[in-house]
């Protein structure tokens, strides 16, 4: 009897260790997969492609890499000759067609004073259309010396937003064309954090959730919270070859890799000493609101 | 608490902290047990070992994350 009770005791051990390991690794295995956490966060940021918006010669660079810019900085600047001939001839065109338009006006008036008689009704009518046509053609000349002097304007290539320049490669001496980006502005204001979950988590993530986010590799923590969650991503297993047929790649129907899904995160507070840099890697917590309620 | 790990250059989680902690532990552990004899109230020695491996991982793990 004394026999069996050791041997009941023996086992009851063994069982409850091996009962609270399975327990136990339960609990790291619903907490390290299942809880909204990623490791593959980014930080983002929203970079303008400066271009000119003018074609021509660039004469001076007024920057220098990575510097800071204003909005309004110089940036560029392109060669204004052409632009200030241009605008000569538009304003000579502009005062000749005033010239114009005063020869014309008085012809009419001195029309519109002299009775049938002197003159027919139909060459007083064409004077007083004259008139107006070549009003109209002062008007014209008027927008394209006011364009000539945008262009001239234009010449300068301000920075848009504050920010820094980035892998600056523009130099002096390089043709710039209209609407061609030139350099890249990062905007200072912009930052955030992607944070690419897995699809099984997304459940778990709610806008407006605060999160937690740690820098690789440094103690850094960030706070934030949840923005916005995409809703979409492109179907990888299904692009259409040259003859737009599906081309659907073969898988494993035992092993599955989950989605990534990006879920945006507003920064609200940046720890002093961090440089956010548009590209690191971070890891990203959510902290789902209902349970920092209980 | 760095949830990385730089081990020669390449981060890890510190999961693997809790993996060598728990392994020095239990190893700690089986020498005590040996020693005091208390292998004797023991079903399967192996299978206590193991789930005494397994408990000692986890609980590190958990005081991680």
């Amino acid at each position: 009897m004394k026999e069996m009770h050791k041997q009941i005791l023996r086992v009851s051990i063994t069982l409850l260790i091996v009962g609270l390991a399975v327990l136990l690794g339960h609990m790291l295995w619903v907490r390290y997969m299942d809880s909204p956490w990623t490791r593959d966060g980014r930080v983002r940021a929203d970079v303008v492609n400066v271009a000119s918006d003018i074609p021509g010669l660039v004469t001076e660079v007024a920057v220098r890499d990575n510097q800071y810019v204003k909005k309004g900085d110089l940036l560029f600047r392109i060669d204004t000759e052409r632009y200030h001939h241009t605008l000569t001839e538009t304003g000579a065109r502009l005062e000749q067609r005033k010239i114009t338009l005063a020869l014309k006006r008085g012809q009419s008036t001195r029309r519109a004073m002299l009775d049938d008689q002197v003159i027919s009704r139909e060459d007083r009518e064409d004077a007083d259309l004259i008139t107006l046509a070549a009003k109209a053609d002062l008007d014209q000349a008027v927008a394209e010396h006011e364009h000539a002097r945008l262009d001239l304007k234009r010449t300068e290539v301000r920075a848009p937003v504050d920010g820094w320049i980035s892998n600056l490669l523009v130099r002096p001496g390089d043709y710039a064309q209209a609407g061609e980006a030139k350099l890249a502005l990062i905007d200072q204001k912009s930052y955030w954090i992607y944070g690419y979950f897995e699809e099984h988590k997304l459940a778990l993530i709610h806008v407006n959730d605060p999160a937690e986010i740690r820098m690789l590799g440094t103690d850094f923590v960030l706070r934030g919270h949840v923005e916005s969650i995409a809703r979409g991503i492109t179907d990888r297993d299904n692009p259409t070859d040259v003859r737009l047929l599906a081309n659907v790649n073969p898988s494993f129907n035992w092993v599955r890799l989950a989605q990534r899904v990006p879920v945006r995160i507003h920064i609200d507070e940046i720890p002093e000493g961090v440089v956010l840099v548009a590209g690191m890697t971070c890891s990203v917590i959510i902290h789902p609101a209902s349970s920092s309620k209980s | 608490m760095p949830r990385e790990l730089a081990l020669l250059d390449a981060l890890v989680p510190a999961l693997i902290l809790a993996f060598a902690g728990g392994l020095a532990l239990s190893w700690l552990l089986d020498q005590v047990f040996t020693i005091s004899g208390l292998y004797r109230h023991i079903w399967y020695r192996a299978l206590f070992r193991l789930g005494l491996f397994i408990c000692l991982v986890c609980s590190l793990g958990l005081m991680i994350y």
